[in-house]
């Protein structure tokens, strides 16, 4: 996935963006960290092509990414399901628009509900269910479209911090578990202790109009432990990083 | 003919006037009630059994009514006058009070807390709390009640009964006079006055309502409501309002601690609160045992033999009523598609819902009756080559649309543009196609205000039906009406002067709606409240 020479502005002439460039190799769970309305959430829905760029464009495969497709999937920060619908058929959802026999999307979506732990609770609905469960209904509903990509936009931040640790302990195995057809994740936040958790690589997203002002790597063998002195040391760079003045050497 | 436009400039103005004094009454009223209903458990259960029942009763059902009390009892120009402005305020007030009803129940709990806190009396509470936080509410409710009004005020300023003609200085009044006189030309400037007229009203009323919602909304953290990009002008406005409100409430926190803090005076205002419920509940009484008095001196006046000529009347009657309520439906259907598609393309593209909606707010306050006689004279013969011996009942279903199809179609819109704005990225994110996200994700969104929309258009059409059932002369030497129908029976009944026959067949028709509304109305809401709110599916703290 590629981002290239992305500009936007929002309709009353603020210029948010300026020449974005992002290369996601494939396999690799990233993230996006930057001060407080820099413009996070929108450069996912720009990658989403929910909004349409001034200028640049967004790569799949090495093809212009237009409207939105369910080749890359959003999960967003308020969770997201139908009242109306059970588990199961939330999850059914993404499936309806592919020409599939009824067996079959009830397979997948039966495998996809077992994917994040929700097996034996197919046919609550989300109101009988606390909200980790209901992220996790979301993350089903994503991952059963089959997407290419998935974007996560601050996926634990209505979450008490318990069920956040838990889920964010599983959402790595459960993205790249080999059955999902992930390639990568891309993962907006503001809390840097989950990015570094959870990351393969690290943009930050800073100045104004906001640019990519460095890359950080994450090497740390997985499952990371937040004591781990490295931990720490990963922290330190992406908070020098997020409180650098503008014009400051890009890593 | 300068004459003529002084003339036609004051009944438009009279009309205008008329309709915009009664909503104001009907918004004045509703605080008052409304305020009663959330402080008053037993006042609130009458309030809410009888708005309910009215509200799903049609205007027309009144029409006998007025007849009686305001004719008949108070007679003269003020009972015509009252019986006009009578069937206008029952036209517009039912929403507009539910609706004031509803912003003082969901009204939050801190709101109180701070309004206990600062020890507010009764009108304190009213101006500062409740009122500011049911104008949202109130402005929702605005176009509907604007386009009611004006379609009820042009029918119930000219009305026969028997052989006398009874009527108020009005825009239907002034056509009734052109037409008798031959000014056939005054006709057109009448109905562009009118149009004018209706158009500043309905510009005014909308920057009117922005502002209201602008100012008055409550700010929450739930990214519901909000759509398409962030509104900077509104944010900074609600922006400013809030934060003022520290330095405004601490003012008047200190104005109301001075001297306000004697336990006694606290418990003497307390008393003093009860009695003026208790004026208010003799007041209520007195009107009740009114009202109980009427119905029996009514009642008792029918001899037998006229109420075995009611009874033999009554199969007809019914078979009329199941007519209509076909009629009804096969309205309430086409209402439903156009909003369905109208009301989908409007919601999901700006520039065509910045003219659209503008455009169904004039045409939906136009009143019907004023236009309809034109499109019936321009289109007659090409309809009847078309529809053959149905032309009749095509025109009384084209009228009976015209008249109510803004009610689905505003709940419908509203339900779309309330629809969290996530669920708009799902069904792009899933590339869905018109029928999909309708069927999974738009209709169940939008049923609360499907169920709104669908049953006060239900309401409506039968006061359309009423006037198409029957409309002698409504083009030159022709008359527009069905074979068979309730509304029909109705009109002619009241024409000829048979009143006790008209409060008859309305008394049925009342009886059947209101069963109608308990069975399916509300169970529906029942449902869409269990199930189909769309705003539980958002999580977030």
């Amino acid at each position: 996935m590629e981002v290239v020479g992305l500009d936007f502005s929002y309709e009353n002439g603020y210029k948010v963006f300026q020449n974005i460039n992002l290369t996601i190799e494939p396999g690799k769970f990233v993230s996006i960290v930057g001060p407080s309305g820099v413009g996070k959430s929108t450069l996912l829905r720009l990658i989403g092509a929910f909004l349409t760029p001034e200028k640049g464009q967004i790569l799949l495969h090495g093809k212009p990414v237009l409207r939105p497709t369910p080749l890359i999937s959003m999960v967003h920060q308020s969770i997201v399901t139908f009242p109306w619908m059970t588990a199961k058929e939330n999850v059914l959802l993404s499936l309806k628009t592919r020409s599939i026999e009824k067996e079959r999307s009830e397979e997948v979506a039966r495998r996809s509900l077992e994917m994040v732990g929700l097996q034996g609770f197919e046919d609550l609905y989300p109101k009988e269910m606390s909200g980790g469960m209901r992220q996790r209904v979301a993350i089903a509903r994503s991952l059963a479209g089959e997407p290419n990509v998935m974007l996560m936009d601050e996926p634990f931040a209505h979450l008490d911090e318990l069920t956040a640790g838990g889920l964010r302990q599983d959402i790595y195995s459960i993205l790249f578990n080999g059955d999902a057809t992930l390639e990568n994740v891309i993962m907006v936040s503001h809390n840097l202790t989950e990015v570094v958790e959870l990351s393969d690589a690290v943009f930050i997203l800073n100045d104004n109009p906001a640019t990519i002002v460095g890359r950080l790597d994450i090497t740390m063998p997985r499952p990371r432990i937040h004591r781990d002195p490295e931990f720490d040391r990963y922290l330190d760079v992406l908070y020098n990083y997020l409180t650098k003045k503008k014009g400051a050497t890009n890593v | 003919m300068y004459d003529h436009l002084f003339l036609i400039t004051l009944a438009v103005l009279a009309t205008t006037a008329r309709v915009m004094g009664l909503i104001a009454l009907s918004i004045i009223s509703g605080w008052f009630l409304a305020y009663g209903a959330i402080k008053n458990r037993v006042f609130e259960n009458i309030f809410l059994a009888i708005v309910e029942i009215f509200e799903s009763v049609p205007v027309i059902t009144f029409f006998p009514l007025v007849l009686i009390i305001f004719i008949t009892d108070v007679g003269g120009s003020i009972g015509v006058e009252l019986a006009a402005d009578f069937l206008v305020f029952t036209a517009v007030v039912w929403n507009i009070w539910i609706g004031e009803y509803q912003a003082f129940k969901t009204i939050p709990r801190e709101m109180i807390e701070v309004a206990e806190n600062y020890n507010f009396g009764f009108f304190d509470r009213l101006s500062h709390m409740y009122i500011p936080f049911s104008i949202p509410r109130i402005a929702a409710n605005l176009f509907p009640s604007v386009a009611d009004g004006f379609f009820y005020i042009t029918v119930s300023e000219v009305f026969t009964v028997g052989l006398t003609s009874y009527s108020v200085f009005g825009v239907g009044s002034v056509i009734l006079y052109f037409i008798s006189n031959g000014y056939y030309y005054e006709i057109p400037v009448t109905l562009l006055v009118l149009g004018v007229a209706i158009l500043i009203t309905v510009f005014s009323l909308r920057r009117l309502t922005d502002r209201a919602v602008a100012k008055y909304t409550v700010d929450t953290d739930m990214p519901i409501m909000r759509r398409g990009r962030p509104r900077l002008r509104q944010s900074a406005t609600v922006s400013a309002v809030m934060s003022i409100n520290p330095l405004v409430k601490l003012a008047k926190y200190n104005r109301a601690r001075q001297g306000k803090t004697d336990l006694e005076e606290l418990y003497s205002r307390s008393r003093k609160k009860n009695r003026a419920w208790i004026v208010v509940g003799i007041f209520a009484l007195m009107i009740f045992i009114y009202l109980i008095y009427a119905a029996y001196s009514i009642i008792s006046s029918v001899s037998y033999s006229q109420w075995q000529y009611l009874f033999s009347k009554t199969p007809g009657l019914l078979f009329g009523l199941l007519l209509d309520y076909i009629r009804v439906l096969t309205i309430t259907v086409a209402a439903l598609a156009f909003a369905m598609t109208f009301g989908y393309l409007l919601a999901t593209r700006r520039k065509a819902e910045s003219v659209g909606i503008p455009a169904i707010q004039f045409i939906s306050s136009y009143p019907v009756p004023v236009y309809f006689p034109f499109i019936f004279i321009a289109i007659y013969p090409f309809t009847t080559s078309i529809l053959g011996p149905h032309t009749e009942e095509g025109f009384v279903l084209a009228l009976g649309f015209l008249s109510t199809f803004y009610y689905v179609f505003y709940g419908f819109w509203m339900g779309m543009k309330a629809m969290p704005v996530e669920y708009t990225e799902i069904m792009r994110n899933m590339d869905m196609g018109f029928f999909k996200k309708m069927r999974y994700v738009i209709l169940p969104s939008t049923f609360p205000y499907l169920i709104t929309g669908i049953s006060s258009t239900m309401n409506s059409a039968w006061g359309g039906l009423e006037i198409a059932e029957y409309w002698p002369g409504i083009s030159s030497g022709k008359t527009l009406q069905v074979h068979t129908g309730l509304m029909k029976s109705i009109d002619l009944a009241t024409k000829s002067g048979n009143i006790m026959l008209a409060a008859w067949a309305s008394f049925l028709f009342a009886i059947v709606v209101a069963i109608y509304s308990i069975l399916f109305t509300r169970k529906m809401m029942e449902l869409a409240k269990k199930k189909y709110v769309a705003e539980e599916g958002i999580y977030s703290t």
